[in-house]
């Protein structure tokens, strides 16, 4: 708990999905990682773009499966993503050639053709993460979707020494360079590259011109400048008809980044439909799904990449379940990629699974330890769980990787919030934000810090700032009500509970927190709080802080009925928890007297023997109880208590 | 972040202001002549220099103008040859390689007569350097100098931009962008502009809004339209030089979304912060003023493209929030409001901060108050007080008295617009001095003591608005409320239950000796940047009026008005002394003086609309009409309100609606149209909110004017259950004022019912009523009620009878409206006729003057039962005199308007639904 015993400090916020998040790196804190990082886009060769089939089986809904074994699936999909990862680094487009390495490598090798030894460096061995596995889908697909068959796609037969040249500069990020000595080109593959290029070099200077250009505020009109020129030959190509999926995936690109949201959009269903396999088309299609409406609406070939794209879109709009069952459907293919278990994990996260979060995350570090992507999440639950060596661990550990990252900056700031040096805390997470501004949860978790240094102004701010970035971040809503609240602004802060509660319906601790907004003295609407806690008691409370608040609240409102209820609930899920304190004396008093009050004497009985065995002045209540009780019943005063043992 | 407080603009070199150098330099040249090359006469010469200081001054800027505009201005003012715009071109285009540039600020230093020359020689013209524009090129060189090479590089390319969207207006294939480029941007600007608006829009602007889209008007066209005519109120001059910006800012498209705004105020330049800040100060008084001429989503637009720019200047968000507001968005106000205080911490921007003059005023307190304001403006009383209290709360530990002082105000407000039966909870727990009396008060006595404390600190913190606007609540409440004493316990003394008049004109006088005290005080008081605009108006007069008549004294005259202040009273003051004649006038309109009531609200609408709200003035208009229909009958009111109709017809709660309304509503009661009468009033019950203890003056309206339509259509019981159930609302909000006209109401009932006894003990309440609230016209009414009471008593009554009448005929006759003064007449004729002593023959025109005089009046009313009594009266005496003829003419006339009761026409009112 961060302060106050107020139940979300923990909540870091969700991170943008990796692609975006590495694109935003300026590139020149970097000089070693040439590679990656801002190749948002990979180029694959099709310049001919002669798709042989393209056939959509007829109908989406399910009918015939064209896949009948799994086997065959996982033999399909190996294929076309090897060709893929080809065909996008071709291109340049580096991370989604990344991505597409990442699920091939993922899927498990038929055991009949290879011998244990080459499978023996694939996951899943462990014990531990078979535990946890939710549920043995392994390998059977859903039944009946069918899928669009394999497009292929023909090669630029003419790639000359132009062309490699050029892709060098490109590798070597003199993208200038790269695109002169494309200007002549007529392949459709040396089209893109150049095309991509220009991006490239103009999103370069943009990031330098912000950084030199850098106003109060972090305010800074630096524009990638190349975008008019780009838009203006990539829609001539369009109208033409001679673009390629790929260049429709850059045409989306610069439409989005000049605000043209609806053709973009189409743009890039274009591509992916033509194109399955590039993973940032999706990516950028995905951040466009801002309501479930807008995702239900496109009109999307039924290929196995569309339940990667689904799973990611359904995370972030927040229907985790939908989500985890997507990815655990697709585990059964691709069970051991490394992207699936951290998406797993995510969306676990967001459920609030820590342990299992845990377990996968030590499996992913097992197997490939320098991977820096989503490892924020895994700070998160470290913090949360106060695991302070294992957090300084990943901390030293992501810091030895590649210390120039937001993610790493973030888990650094995580160790110092647990230590409690705030300030420090504060420094580093300002750091992730110089290198991406729109690094949600690093705002976030920079207002919790400023709320620990009761610095309530700056608090508001920064979360503010994550709000406008993503309006359904409701930890940010929550920690400007808190911050409000801390203020002695309990009526105003409501609006922002009330917000946040509306974003994450399911997750009690913003139902407790604002019940306790309710019942503060100031306002003390203890019928409103009452509502918010019975909320909160039906979405797993995992404190059990609702039933007993809810007990509580009934009896100061004279309805003990009500109260009885709930304490009994309160006192089961004690014990069977097998938890002990305050709170168990609490209801067993207030049990025991209520039973008497209702002349259930045995029920009463029960209650206070159970309260005898602990010290205090409750064992006194609960002697004196049942000195009354005896008498009442026998009618016999001289009844004594050394009949019970003590 | 820490980023509450703003960091200092950053003094950074520009295009703009190499431009300013270049020109600087043509200025004061190291020449040897007295007059430099360029210009044929001094005034020449000290035109520019002129201009150059006013360029100068508004050098902190958000956005510069672009060469364009500097080159039309320099046209302007060098109207013989094109030398000076020629030579400013060539010149920023020889700046071609970083070295130039560093070459031409070396020469900058040329022109201040530097330390190390020593000696000024008498003629030459060089600037001292600590002079405005040695100052403004000293801060040049030095920012110069301080550049990094990647900052020189940065410099020159915006040079060459800077300089293209002037000369490369026509390179090839900008031209064929145009078309898709157009269209693209025009279709984003609608989809951005819908996404989040259109849903909560209502349905008259999504009506209006395909229309536009009908005409297929480019919709940023139409929005820079509106915001010109909004801004200054000068026509656009030239709808080419318009278009050609349009077609630059499609050419460059990233260089000229930035500021198409500006643009298209097509000459003007709005750059400075100040100048924003007094745009958007500007800009929310019009959403006050009139509301319906501002669609939601033009400003919207508009505002959002201000926010890209300054994201810095949280004010936007603000005017987004009064956008709303007044546009009735209750999600979209909120949101913003709160958005606006997150960034600011209620520092920035604030009226009340500027106005109170305390710097460290106003942190998330006054975000509570205006959120209260917010709740209360929508009709959520107990969201309001909530909030208001927490406020009160959070001021306190703050010890922010100001806000205090102001949120003290706002509840009274609160208190006394909105009914309330028990405030004892929500006031009792926060604010300590009530709480600590206990709650055995009633609200009222809450309320004057609110009023008091509240007063009090307004008076001790020098918050003269507040002051004012205290003494104006004060006088409303010793209006409606009659004072008893705090502590009531003891031998009650002297308790005089009657309300002060006294008191009320008191208060109202102090109110309005605020626009005294102005005149004292300097401008402080003005809003941020209202000085910045009027400079703009004057800048732009004085480029629009292309030829000078006499140059000299207009550029000085000009000059002045950079420096000088304005003197004029805050549109704030002068709103607050509208208001004190706009309660003048209710005032007398209680008390029943009808031609000071209709004084007041005169002066009102001709002095004071200009800086009122469109609600106010509709008030004042409002009472005009009511007057109108009252004394000259509906005829002319009708016409008087459709002159207005328009103009106030989108104020929310319209107060237009409503009395039209009523006026149709008396209008069919008096033509016995019933059923269409039943239908009004049921309209006008539907105006008011749902909410309990919100829009009470409406409720109880509707409800009076329901048992009336029952009365009239003669279901006594139901409309006698009706005014009951009435009386005991208006009991429970203690609305003692409204409760007379109840009381009366029920007398009323009873009387037509003919069940005159139980009529006259309400009656006589009512009469108590009016006495003890000197409600002089009512209690006119009201006598005249109990002399008809006692008349149907029987004969014998009579003289009581004629003697109230005459007690209450010297007021009805001066002050009362036509129908009273009808009713008057009638009873003082039936008085006569049912005196058994009375003759007739002896002297018909006692009796029949006052009835003529009364079919008069009730034909200009079209009240058809009344002039059917006053006819059938009139031919009956006739009869008894034996003058047939006349007998024939008022039986025909008794005829006509009894046939006009049971069959009613309506054409007129086809008209008005």
């Amino acid at each position: 708990m961060r302060f106050g015993g107020s139940a979300l400090s923990t909540l870091p916020s969700s991170l943008p999905s990796p692609l975006v998040l590495s694109s935003c790196r300026p590139p020149f804190l970097l000089p070693i990682f040439k590679s990656n990082n801002f190749e948002k886009i990979c180029l694959n060769e099709f310049n001919n773009s002669k798709q042989k089939s393209f056939d959509v089986l007829a109908g989406f809904p399910e009918d015939s499966a064209s896949l009948n074994s799994p086997m065959s699936s996982k033999e399909t999909c190996r294929a076309e993503l090897l060709t893929a990862v080809r065909q996008l680094e071709e291109r340049c487009l580096y991370s989604a050639s990344q991505w597409a390495g990442e699920q091939l490598l993922g899927i498990e090798l038929d055991p009949a053709k290879f011998t244990p030894s080459n499978t023996r460096f694939q996951r899943g061995s462990s014990s531990i993460r078979r535990r946890f596995r939710t549920n043995e889908i392994t390998s059977t697909p859903l039944a009946g979707v069918s899928y669009v068959s394999t497009p292929v796609m023909e090669e630029d037969d003419v790639v000359d020494g132009y062309f490699y040249f050029a892709k060098s500069c490109f590798m070597c990020r003199e993208y200038r360079r790269a695109a002169h000595w494309l200007r002549d080109q007529n392949g459709k593959k040396a089209i893109f590259l150049r095309l991509y290029a220009l991006y490239m070099a103009g999103e370069k200077r943009k990031e330098e011109e912000i950084i030199e250009l850098e106003g109060p505020l972090g305010k800074s009109d630096a524009v990638n400048r190349e975008l008019v020129a780009l838009e203006r030959e990539l829609s001539m190509l369009r109208k033409n008809g001679s673009i390629d999926p790929f260049c429709l995936y850059l045409y989306g690109l610069v439409l989005k980044e000049k605000g043209n949201e609806n053709l973009a959009q189409t743009v890039l269903v274009e591509s992916v439909n033509s194109y399955p396999w590039n993973w940032s088309a999706w990516s950028e299609l995905q951040s466009l799904c801002t309501t479930i409406d807008i995702l239900n609406s496109l009109p999307l070939n039924n290929h196995w990449m569309k339940d990667f794209f689904l799973a990611s879109a359904y995370q972030e709009l927040r229907m985790h379940n939908e989500s985890l069952a997507k990815y655990e459907y697709l585990q059964g293919i691709f069970s051991f990629s490394n992207y699936l278990q951290a998406q797993i994990a995510k969306a676990q996260y967001s459920l609030r699974e820590f342990e299992q979060v845990e377990v996968i995350f030590e499996e992913l570090l097992r197997n490939d330890p320098y991977r820096v992507q989503d490892l924020d999440m895994y700070s998160n639950v470290l913090y949360a769980k106060e695991c302070f060596s294992a957090l300084s661990y990943l901390a030293h550990r992501v810091f030895s990787t590649d210390k120039y990252r937001p993610e790493s900056c973030c888990i650094i700031g995580n160790y110092y919030s647990l230590k409690g040096q705030h300030e420090k805390a504060v420094m580093y997470f300002r750091r992730a934000l110089k290198l991406n501004k729109r690094y949600l949860s690093a705002w976030t978790l920079m207002g919790h810090e400023y709320v620990e240094m009761k610095n309530t102004p700056a608090a508001v701010d920064a979360y503010r700032r994550a709000v406008d970035i993503n309006p359904c971040d409701y930890r940010a809503w929550y920690g400007l009500g808190q911050a409000y609240e801390m203020m002695g602004m309990p009526f105003y802060a409501l609006h922002y509970f009330r917000k946040s509660v509306f974003l994450q319906p399911s997750d009690s601790r913003l139902w407790i927190a604002m019940a306790q907004c309710y019942e503060t003295e100031q306002l003390h609407m203890l019928e409103e709080a009452i509502k918010c806690y019975r909320r909160a008691a039906n979405c797993n409370d995992r404190e059990a802080i609702a039933l007993h608040q809810l007990a509580k609240l009934h009896a100061e409102l004279g309805r003990s009925e009500e109260a009885a209820f709930y304490y009994k609930k309160d006192l089961e899920r004690m014990e069977a928890e097998e938890r002990e304190g305050p709170n168990m004396v609490e209801a067993l008093v207030f049990l025991a007297t209520h039973c008497k009050g209702q002349k259930r004497f045995e029920e009463a009985e029960v209650y206070c023997t159970r309260l005898l065995d602990y010290k205090g002045p409750e064992k006194e209540t609960a002697k004196s109880l049942l000195r009354g009780m005896r008498m009442t019943q026998s009618g016999f005063p001289s009844m004594d208590v050394e009949h019970f043992p003590p | 972040m820490a980023g509450i407080l703003k960091a200092p603009g950053v003094f950074s070199i520009t295009p703009h202001k190499v431009s300013v150098c270049v020109l600087l330099q043509v200025y004061a040249g190291p020449n040897q002549l007295c007059i430099p090359y360029p210009f044929s006469t001094v005034s020449q010469h000290n035109r520019l220099g002129l201009y150059l200081l006013a360029l100068t001054k508004s050098c902190d800027d958000i956005l510069e103008p672009k060469l364009e505009d500097l080159i039309n201005q320099l046209r302007e003012i060098w109207t013989s040859e094109d030398w000076l715009t020629d030579h400013l071109t060539s010149r920023l285009s020889s700046l071609s390689s970083a070295d130039d540039l560093f070459n031409f600020f070396t020469e900058m230093r040329g022109i201040l007569a530097g330390v190390e020359n020593g000696v000024v020689e008498d003629d030459q013209i060089i600037l001292d350097p600590n002079s405005n524009l040695g100052i403004f090129v000293r801060r040049c060189i030095l920012a110069f100098n301080l550049l990094s090479f990647e900052g020189v590089c940065h410099l020159l390319t915006n040079i060459s931009l800077y300089r293209k969207e002037v000369l490369s207006g026509h390179v090839p294939y900008e031209d064929e962008l145009v078309d898709s480029g157009r269209d693209i941007e025009s279709t984003t600007d609608y989809e951005n502009m819908d996404l989040e608006n259109f849903v909560y829009e209502r349905v008259t602007e999504e009506i209006e809004a395909k229309r536009r889209a009908g005409k297929k008007i480019p919709f940023h066209l139409h929005a820079s339209r509106t915001l010109v005519s909004l801004v200054e109120d000068f026509k656009i001059p030239e709808k080419t030089k318009f278009k050609e910006s349009c077609k630059l800012k499609e050419a460059s498209p990233y260089q000229a979304s930035m500021d198409d705004l500006f643009k298209d105020m097509d000459g003007v330049f709005l750059c400075s912060n100040w100048q924003i800040q007094g745009y958007l100060s500007q800009q929310a008084d019009a959403i006050e003023k009139e509301c319906n001429s501002l669609p939601l989503n033009a400003f919207e637009l508009i505002l959002r493209q201000l926010e890209s720019l300054a994201p810095e200047l949280h004010r936007v968000h603000f005017l987004r929030y009064l956008n709303c507001l007044h546009h009735d968005d209750y999600t979209a106000a909120l949101e913003n409001l709160h958005k606006y205080f997150d960034y600011s911490a209620g520092i920035e921007g604030c009226d009340i901060a500027s106005s109170s003059g305390n710097n460290n005023f106003g942190r998330y307190e006054v975000a509570l108050l205006y959120l209260g304001m917010l709740h209360f403006h929508f009709g959520h009383p107990k969201q309001a007080l909530e909030v208001l209290a927490e406020a009160v709360r959070v001021s306190q530990q703050h010890g922010n008295d100001s806000c205090l002082a102001y949120t003290l105000a706002a509840i009274c407000n609160l208190l006394s617009e909105i009914g309330i039966t028990s405030t004892s909870r929500l006031l009792g727990s926060s604010y300590s001095p009530i709480a600590s009396m206990g709650t055995s008060f009633s609200v009222q006595q809450q309320q004057f003591m609110l009023l008091r404390e509240s007063l009090k600190r307004a008076e001790s913190l020098k918050l003269k608005r507040l002051v004012a606007s205290n003494h104006l609540t004060l006088a409303k409440f010793h209006l409606l409320h009659v004072q008893r004493p705090l502590l009531s316990f003891g031998p009650k003394a002297s308790m005089k239950l009657k309300t002060c008049p006294v008191n009320v004109c008191k208060e109202l006088r102090l109110s309005s000796s605020l626009i005294t005290e102005f005149n004292t005080e300097n401008s402080v008081m003005m809003i941020d940047g209202a000085q910045s605009t009027a400079w703009l108006k004057q800048l732009h007069k004085l480029i629009g009026s292309s030829v000078f008549v006499d140059e000299s004294s207009e550029i000085r005259s000009n000059a002045d008005s950079f420096f000088a202040q304005p003197s004029s009273v805050p549109g704030s003051v002068l709103q607050l002394v509208g208001s004190s004649y706009l309660v003048r006038a209710t005032a007398w309109e209680m008390y029943g003086s009808a031609p000071l009531a209709r004084i007041n609200s005169l002066v009102y609408a001709t002095c004071f609309t200009d800086n009122s709200s469109s609600a106010d003035a509709a008030l004042a208009y409002g009472k005009l009409i009511k007057h109108l229909a009252t004394y000259k009958g509906y005829k002319a009111a009708f016409a008087a309100l459709e002159t207005t109709e328009d103009r106030f017809m989108s104020v929310s709660k319209s107060q237009m609606l409503m009395l039209k309304l009523q006026l149709l509503h008396e209008h069919s009661l008096h033509r016995g149209q019933l059923k269409v009468a039943q239908c009004l009033c049921d309209e006008l019950g539907f105006l008011a909110s749902p909410v309990t203890g919100v829009d009470m003056d409406l409720k109880i309206e509707a409800s009076l004017r329901h048992a009336r339509t029952l009365l009239a259509a003669k279901q006594f019981s139901k409309a006698a259950a009706v005014a009951q159930s009435l009386f005991c609302m208006c009991y429970k909000f203690n609305l003692h004022v409204q409760n007379a006209n109840v009381l009366l109401l029920l007398a009323e009932i009873h009387k037509k019912s003919g069940n005159a006894v139980l009529g006259l003990p309400y009656a006589l309440a009512c009469l108590s009523f009016c006495q003890s609230f000197n409600l002089d016209l009512l209690k006119a009414s009201a006598t005249l009620t109990l002399a008809e009471l006692w008349l149907s008593l029987g004969a014998s009554h009579a003289k009581r009878a004629l003697t109230l009448t005459h007690s209450a005929l010297p007021m009805i006759l001066g002050h009362g409206g036509l129908e009273l003064r009808a009713r008057a007449y009638i009873t003082e004729a039936k008085c006569y006729l049912s005196d058994p002593c009375f003759s007739v023959s002896e002297n018909p025109d006692v009796v029949l003057d006052p009835l003529g005089q009364a079919s008069e009046d009730l034909q200009l009313i079209e009240y058809h039962e009344l002039a059917a009594e006053a006819f059938y009266l009139m031919s009956i005496i006739y009869d008894k005199l034996g003058k047939s003829n006349e007998r024939e003419e008022a039986a025909a006339s008794f005829r006509t308007h009894i046939t006009a009761l049971d069959d009613p026409q309506d054409e007129t009112n086809e008209q008005y639904n």
